[in-house]
C-alpha cells in the first residue's frame, strides 16, 4: 500500500516535472508566435499599403493626362460637349480597365478647401459589389473632412505630388479602400482641378489572411514538434536523469549505504556533472564512514587492551596494604603512578625467608607499552633471582647478563636492589644507576645516601656491580623514588628537585610510611599546580621498627 | 623544546644540544644520529646548552656510544650541573667518556 503510494507520487512528481517543462515551452513559443506574426502583420500591411498607394498613384497619374485642364469650367456648363464626352469615355474606359471604383474630377474652392464642384465622375459597382452613383457634372458638395480639406490644399499648392486617404477600417459601412488624389493641370501648368481614384483594398485582406494562418499553422506545429521533442529527449536527458539523482540521493540519506553508480545519465553537462558528484559522495562518505568506525573499534580496542594491561601491571606488584599485617617489626608501603595508562617504574617487596625481605624499585628508559613490557620482564627476572638466593650485586649481575642478551632496543632499567635481615638491621644493597636512596636514621632527619652507583641495568653486558652495607637501627626509615618525583615540573617546566624532596620528608619526619606517601604526593600535587606529568611516579617507603626479640630484650 | 645544531666535517660529526633532551625530543635527536652513524668516525656531543636529560635521552647517548665503541670515538663535552649529575646517578660516567 505504502510503496504503491510512493511511487504514485514520484511518477506524479515525473510527469509534474515534464508537463511543467513542455509546458513553459509551448507558452513560450505560442508567445513567440503571436508577437513575431503581429510585428510580420504591421510590417506586412504597411509595405502593402506603401506599394498600394504607388500603383495607385501611377494609375491616377496617368488618368490625369487624359484630362484637358483648360476648358473645365466650361464643360460644366455644356460647352465643348464632343470633348467632354471624349475625356469621359477615355476615364470609362481606363476606370474598367485598372477596375477600381470611382474616377472622379473636381473643382474644389480654393477660397477655404470647404466645398468643390463635381466634372467628371466614372463609377464601376462590379469591382467591389459597391452600389455608388455617378455625380452628373456641376454637382456641389461640402468637403468630407478636414482630413480631405488639407489634402486637397496641398495638391493645389504643389507641396507634394499625389495625397492618400486609406479608409481600410471603416465604420460606415463603406467598402474598405484607398482615394489617391493628383493635380490636373491646365496648359499654363497650372492646378486647375484634383482628380481621384478610389481603390478597393478588398487585396489587402486577401493577401493578409493566408499570411495569418501561416504563422498560425507554422507556430501550431512548430509547438507539437517540440512538445514531442521535449516529450521524448527532455524527459530521457533531463526529468528522468533529475530524478534518479534526487531518488539515490533521497535513499542515500536514509539508508546510508553505497548504492549502484549512476554513471552518465544525461547529455546535460550539469546533471552528469551531480550524478558523478553524488556518485563521489556516497564512495567517500562510505569509505570514510567505515575508516572511521575501524579506527573507533580499533581505538576501543586498544583502550581495552590498555586498561586490561594497567591492571595487570597494578597486580604485578604488592598493591595491598598492609602487606604484612602479621608483622610488627616493619612497616612498608608503596605507590606507583603511570603517566600513562601503563608505565616502565616498578616496585616490589617480599620476604625471602622469614628474617629477609627484598625491596626493589626501578625505572625503565621510556614510558608506554615498550617499557612497561620491559619492566615486567625485569621485575619477573629480578624476583626469581632474588629468591634463589645470593648478594644483591650478583642478583644484578645475573639480570643485567640475561637482559643485554636480548636487548635489541638498547633499552636499559635503572634498579635499586636491597635485602633487609629484620633480625638485626643489616642492609646489604646495590644500585644500577638509581636514584639515590633517601635515609632517616633513629629520630634523626632525612638525608640523602650517596651510595656506591654501578651502571644501569640492560646498558652494558660487562657491567659489574659493587654491594654495600649498611645497618638500620630500630626506627629508621628508608625512603625509595624514582626520577619522576624529583623532576615532576610545574607549569613553567621548573623541577620539583631533590631538595624540595627531602624538605617535605622533613617536615614531618615521624610519619608513618603511608602518611610519608601521601604526603609527597599531594606536595608533588600542589607543586605542579595541575601542569601534566610526563614521568611516572613511584615512592617506596619502609620505616624499620626492629626485632619483636630486640624489642623485648631492650 | 631541542635546538639539535650539526656540524659536519667527512667523519667527523659534531652535534650541540640545546633545550631539554626528554620522551618528546630524544626521537628526533635519535633520527638525526641514525642519518650518520654508519659513516661517523668521531662523533662529538656538546651538551653545555642543555638543561634535562631524562632516561629517553640517556637511552639515545648509549645506543651511539654503543655502536662509536665499535668504529670509533665518542666524546661528550660540557656536561655539567643536572645533566652530569644525571650521569653520576646513572653510572653513565662510567660508559660515557666525558670530556
Amino acid at each position: 500500500m505504502g510503496k504503491d503510494k510512493t511511487a504514485k507520487k514520484k511518477n506524479l512528481l515525473r510527469s509534474g516535472l515534464s508537463v511543467n517543462i513542455i509546458g513553459a515551452i509551448v507558452i513560450l513559443l505560442v508567445l513567440f508566435g503571436v508577437i513575431s506574426s503581429a510585428i510580420g502583420l504591421v510590417s506586412f500591411t504597411n509595405a502593402f499599403k506603401r506599394e498600394y498607394s504607388t500603383t495607385t498613384y501611377h494609375m491616377a497619374d496617368t488618368a490625369a493626362t487624359l484630362v484637358k485642364g483648360d476648358h473645365l469650367s466650361e464643360y460644366v456648363d455644356g460647352a465643348y460637349a464632343y470633348e467632354y464626352q471624349q475625356t469621359r469615355a477615355y476615364l470609362d474606359a481606363y476606370c474598367k480597365k485598372i477596375r477600381v471604383s470611382l474616377i472622379y474630377v473636381i473643382q474644389v474652392d480654393r477660397s477655404d478647401y470647404g466645398r468643390f464642384v463635381s466634372v467628371f465622375n466614372l463609377v464601376d459597382n462590379t469591382v467591389d459589389d459597391t452600389e455608388y452613383t455617378a455625380w452628373e457634372p456641376g454637382y456641389k458638395r461640402d468637403t468630407t473632412n478636414d482630413e480631405y480639406r488639407q489634402k486637397y490644399k496641398a495638391i493645389y499648392e504643389q507641396s507634394s505630388e499625389y495625397e492618400t486617404v486609406y479608409r481600410i477600417k471603416t465604420t460606415d459601412g463603406q467598402h474598405p479602400h484607398i482615394t489617391t488624389m493628383v493635380p490636373v493641370k491646365d496648359s499654363s501648368d497650372e492646378v486647375c482641378a484634383i482628380l481621384c481614384i478610389q481603390r478597393p483594398v478588398r487585396e489587402l485582406y486577401d493577401a493578409r489572411r493566408p499570411y495569418l494562418i501561416n504563422i498560425a499553422i507554422s507556430t501550431v506545429l512548430l509547438a507539437v514538434a517540440v512538445s514531442v521533442f521535449a516529450g521524448f529527449f527532455i524527459r530521457k536527458q533531463f526529468v528522468l536523469p533529475v530524478q534518479q539523482v534526487s531518488d539515490e540521493a533521497t535513499r542515500f540519506a536514509r539508508e546510508n549505504t553505497q548504492g549502484e553508480p549512476l554513471g552518465n545519465i544525461s547529455r546535460f553537462e550539469v546533471i552528469s556533472n551531480l550524478a558523478h558528484s553524488i556518485d563521489t559522495l556516497e564512495r567517500d562518505m562510505c569509505s570514510y564512514v567505515d575508516n572511521l568506525t575501524a579506527v573507533t573499534a580499533e581505538k576501543e580496542r586498544i583502550g581495552a587492551e590498555l586498561s586490561l594491561a594497567s591492571t595487570i601491571q597494578d597486580n604485578s606488584v604488592p598493591n595491598v596494604f598492609p602487606a604484612f599485617p602479621g608483622r610488627d617489626d616493619f612497616d612498608i608501603y608503596a605507590s606507583m603512578t603511570p603517566a600513562r595508562e601503563v608505565g616502565g617504574d616498578f616496585y616490589n617487596f617480599f620476604l625471602i625467608d622469614d628474617d629477609h625481605l627484598a625491596i626493589v624499585i626501578g625505572d625503565v628508559s621510556g614510558k608506554g607499552i615498550p617499557a612497561a613490557l620491559f619492566m615486567m620482564v625485569t621485575n619477573i627476572l629480578i624476583t626469581d633471582r632474588t629468591k634463589m638466593g645470593g648478594t644483591p650485586e650478583q642478583i644484578l649481575d645475573y639480570v643485567n647478563e640475561n637482559i643485554c642478551a636480548h636487548n635489541k632496543a638498547d633499552m636499559f632499567v635503572t634498579v635499586w636492589l636491597g635485602i633487609l635481615q629484620l633480625s638485626t638491621g643489616k642492609l646489604t644493597a646495590a644500585n644500577a644507576g638509581h636514584e639515590y636512596p633517601v635515609l632517616r636514621t633513629g629520630g634523626g632527619a632525612y638525608e640523602l645516601v650517596r651510595d656506591k652507583h654501578g651502571f644501569v641495568v640492560g646498558g652494558m653486558e660487562t657491567t659489574r656491580y659493587k654491594g654495600y652495607e649498611m645497618t638500620l637501627q630500630p626506627g629508621s626509615s628508608l625512603f625509595l623514588y624514582t626520577d619522576g618525583v624529583p623532576e615532576a615540573s610545574d607549569k613553567e617546566n621548573r623541577l620539583f628537585g631533590v631538595g624540595r624532596m627531602l624538605e617535605v620528608l622533613n617536615a614531618d619526619p615521624g610519619a608513618s610510611p603511608e602518611k610519608v606517601l601521601s604526603g609527597m604526593s599531594a606536595a608533588i600535587e600542589e607543586y605542579a599546580g595541575g601542569a601534566e606529568q610526563f614521568d611516572d611516579i613511584t615512592m617506596l617507603c619502609i620505616e624499620y621498627k626492629g626485632s619483636s626479640e630486640g624489642k623485648e630484650n631492650a | 623544546m631541542l635546538n639539535i645544531t650539526k656540524t659536519a666535517e667527512g667523519k667527523k660529526f659534531c652535534f650541540a644540544l640545546d633545550g631539554s633532551l626528554n620522551t618528546n625530543t630524544a626521537d628526533e635527536f635519535e633520527k638525526q644520529l641514525r642519518e650518520i652513524l654508519p659513516e661517523a668516525e668521531e662523533l662529538y656531543i656538546d651538551l653545555k646548552d642543555l638543561t634535562y636529560i631524562s632516561s629517553a635521552g640517556l637511552r639515545v647517548l648509549l645506543s651511539a656510544q654503543k655502536q662509536m665503541s665499535r668504529q670509533g670515538v665518542m666524546k661528550v663535552k660540557n656536561a655539567g650541573g643536572f645533566i652530569l649529575e644525571t650521569f653520576e646517578i646513572t653510572g653513565f660516567t662510567e660508559i660515557l667518556d666525558l670530556e
